[in-house]
């Protein structure tokens, strides 16, 4: 879920900074970025404690945006400059998609329960009595939490007869549905790629904007720069909620940036639809009770890191990326083929498989865009252009719409899952575990489908409008009774 | 009757992408009396995000004459109810 917050609206003018100064050949003036953002004697740095910290932090969102994992670095000294140029050579990418910029993180409660000042430090002391780890002192006439002791039980809350105790809750370990992300020894928060699904709710979650993707946009704009290559890019479908216009227009925006061709993925959805469905047919016929779809990435990589009795059932056609990398391909042989959407999982999905070279979030589209002065007033791409259904893959229920197009078998009754969260994921589980009638589920992370995605332009809301506008087909026709 | 309060919003990339895309719901976030007495519309990139140590920052709004810079649906709104009220003791 995009939202236009100070955390991404410094994350965007980061990127559009970054393309400047690649587009006008400057990168070796990268380490100035952090200086001219956080200049002397302004309140840029507001909510930091210091003008220094607020340049390391950007200096750090820098790395992440070069492609680097934050935690590791070795050398404190490196210049960006030098990451830059190592991103740009070499193709070793670490472990995971999102990445914690450890000097914005250390904002957050050291513990989820600390007492406020309405306890008045009474003779009875219930919370000290409670607390099953001997957590709590009497310091000064009021109770005091030791985090390093407290488990988080939450018995000093209920036990206090003024409600002094408050709980405070940690963004970031709230918004993520499968608790990959902890506080570590030092009280910053890390991310558990074993069980992370790239999903991205912790870095829309977090106020400090501490959680970032890492991107693969140098890249991106190596290639555009030099032209050894066509460099072929695809739009997700839920590139009719980003803009305030049609997809022809948006399609001829990202031609003027460089790339030397456009595709939609809606297209790839229609091939994704119509295999899903005979897939559906046949693996009902063969006697299994259900098929998930599989177009989202972190639904598959959540069935394959915590709900594993889900796999024999998750379909195994190819998501519309793929089939739409095939399209290309079968056009420009040897093109670099570059992924445009507003998900950061896609993105673990396309290291998985060859067909994609690059992924780009329509974020970084946007602040492409803004670098290099493309602007929808001087597109003569005003036709809305051919509408394709499968345009739909981008919101709830959509896709399971799609497939019932084509789907032809024993009674279709299926169950959209719309978004991952932990309430679904309990639902999940009891469907796994006991007898249901449901024979197609569709899964998306995001709640409201791609249109929410993380790394999309606008909020949610706004995204349905723009969609409902100009895509040609209504977010709310299509939605099909979901959970 | 009245001259409408117009509110013109910048539908340059710039502003739209730096936050101004949540005007996309402005209409929907006045209340019917404001919003009969409100002309919305859009403008192309007039120019201020190249000179933002005059105007500020974006994204721009401009509601009849006055130009909000780091404009977001509450300053928006609230300059629009000044503007409709004052024209009301006109
Ligand atoms: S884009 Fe709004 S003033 Fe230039």
């Amino acid at each position: 879920m995009a939202q236009t917050n100070n955390a991404t609206l410094i994350r965007r003018e980061i990127i559009t900074r970054l393309c400047r100064l690649y587009a006008e050949n400057r990168l070796d003036e990268i380490d100035r970025i952090p200086l001219e953002m956080a200049p002397r004697n302004t309140t840029a740095h507001n909510s930091r404690c210091c003008i220094h910290k607020a340049r390391a932090i950007i200096r750090y969102r820098i790395m992440a945006l070069l492609g680097f994992n934050v935690a590791d670095e070795t050398d404190e000294l490196e210049t960006l400059y030098s990451y830059a140029l190592r991103s740009l050579a070499g193709t070793d990418r670490g472990k995971g998609v999102l990445t914690v910029v450890d000097e914005a993180c250390t904002s957050c409660v050291k513990s989820n329960y600390t007492v406020s000042n309405l306890c008045r430090g009474c003779l009875a002391s219930h919370c000290m009595v409670t607390c099953p780890k001997q957590a709590i002192t009497m310091e000064n006439g009021q109770a005091k939490i030791d985090p390093a002791r407290c488990v988080g039980c939450g018995l000093c809350q209920d036990a206090c007869p003024y409600h002094a105790i408050i709980y405070v809750p940690i963004p970031c370990e709230e918004s993520c549905p499968v608790k990959a992300i902890y506080r570590n020894a030092q009280g910053i928060e890390e991310i558990d790629y074993e069980k992370c699904i790239h999903c991205g709710k912790c870095m829309v979650a977090c106020p400090f904007g501490a959680i970032m993707y890492r991107s693969q946009l140098i890249h991106v704009l190596h290639q555009i720069a030099k032209p050894a290559k066509p460099v072929v890019a695809m739009l997700a479908p839920a590139v009719c909620g980003q803009f305030r216009a049609d997809y022809t227009a948006v399609a001829d925006a990202v031609k003027r940036l460089g790339f030397t061709d456009v595709f939609e993925v809606a297209e790839g959805a229609v091939l994704t639809a119509r295999h899903e469905a005979g897939e559906l047919a046949a693996h009902l016929e063969s006697g299994r009770e259900f098929l998930t779809t599989s177009c989202c990435p972190a639904w598959v990589e959540m069935a394959h890191k915590h709900l594993p009795k889900f796999l024999p059932d998750v379909s195994e056609t190819w998501s519309p990326m793929r089939y739409s990398a095939s399209m290309i391909r079968e056009k420009y042989p040897d093109a670099m083929v570059v992924f445009i959407g507003p998900c950061v999982a896609k993105q673990a999905e396309a290291l998985k498989y060859p067909g994609v070279d690059f992924v780009m979030t329509f974020e970084e589209l946007g602040s492409l865009m803004i670098a290099l002065n493309v602007d929808f007033q001087d597109s003569d791409a005003s036709v809305p252009g051919e509408v394709i259904r499968e345009r739909a893959f981008a919101i709830s229920g959509g896709v399971a719409g799609a497939v019932a197009q084509y789907y032809q078998g024993e009674v279709l009754k299926p169950l959209v899952i719309n978004g991952i969260n932990k309430k679904n994921i309990a639902l999940l589980r009891k469907l796994s575990a006991t007898k249901h009638d449901y024979n197609l589920i569709e899964v998306m992370a995001c709640e409201g489908g791609c249109l929410s995605g993380p790394a999309g332009i606008s909020a949610p809301a706004v995204a349905r409008k723009l969609f409902n506008a100009r895509s040609g087909i209504s977010v709310d026709q299509i939605a099909i009774t979901g959970f | 009757m009245t001259e409408k309060t117009e509110v013109s919003i910048c539908f340059g990339t710039l502003c739209f992408i730096m936050g101004g895309s949540a005007f996309e719901l402005l209409s929907e976030h006045l209340d019917e009396e404001l919003r009969e007495k409100t002309l919305i519309r859009g403008m192309n990139c007039p120019g201020y995000c190249n000179q933002t140590s005059e105007y500020g920052k974006p994204p721009f709004v401009k509601v009849n004459n006055t130009l909000i810079s780091e404009a977001n649906l509450q300053k928006v709104i609230t300059a629009v109810k000044k503007e409709v009220l004052h024209g009301a003791d006109k």
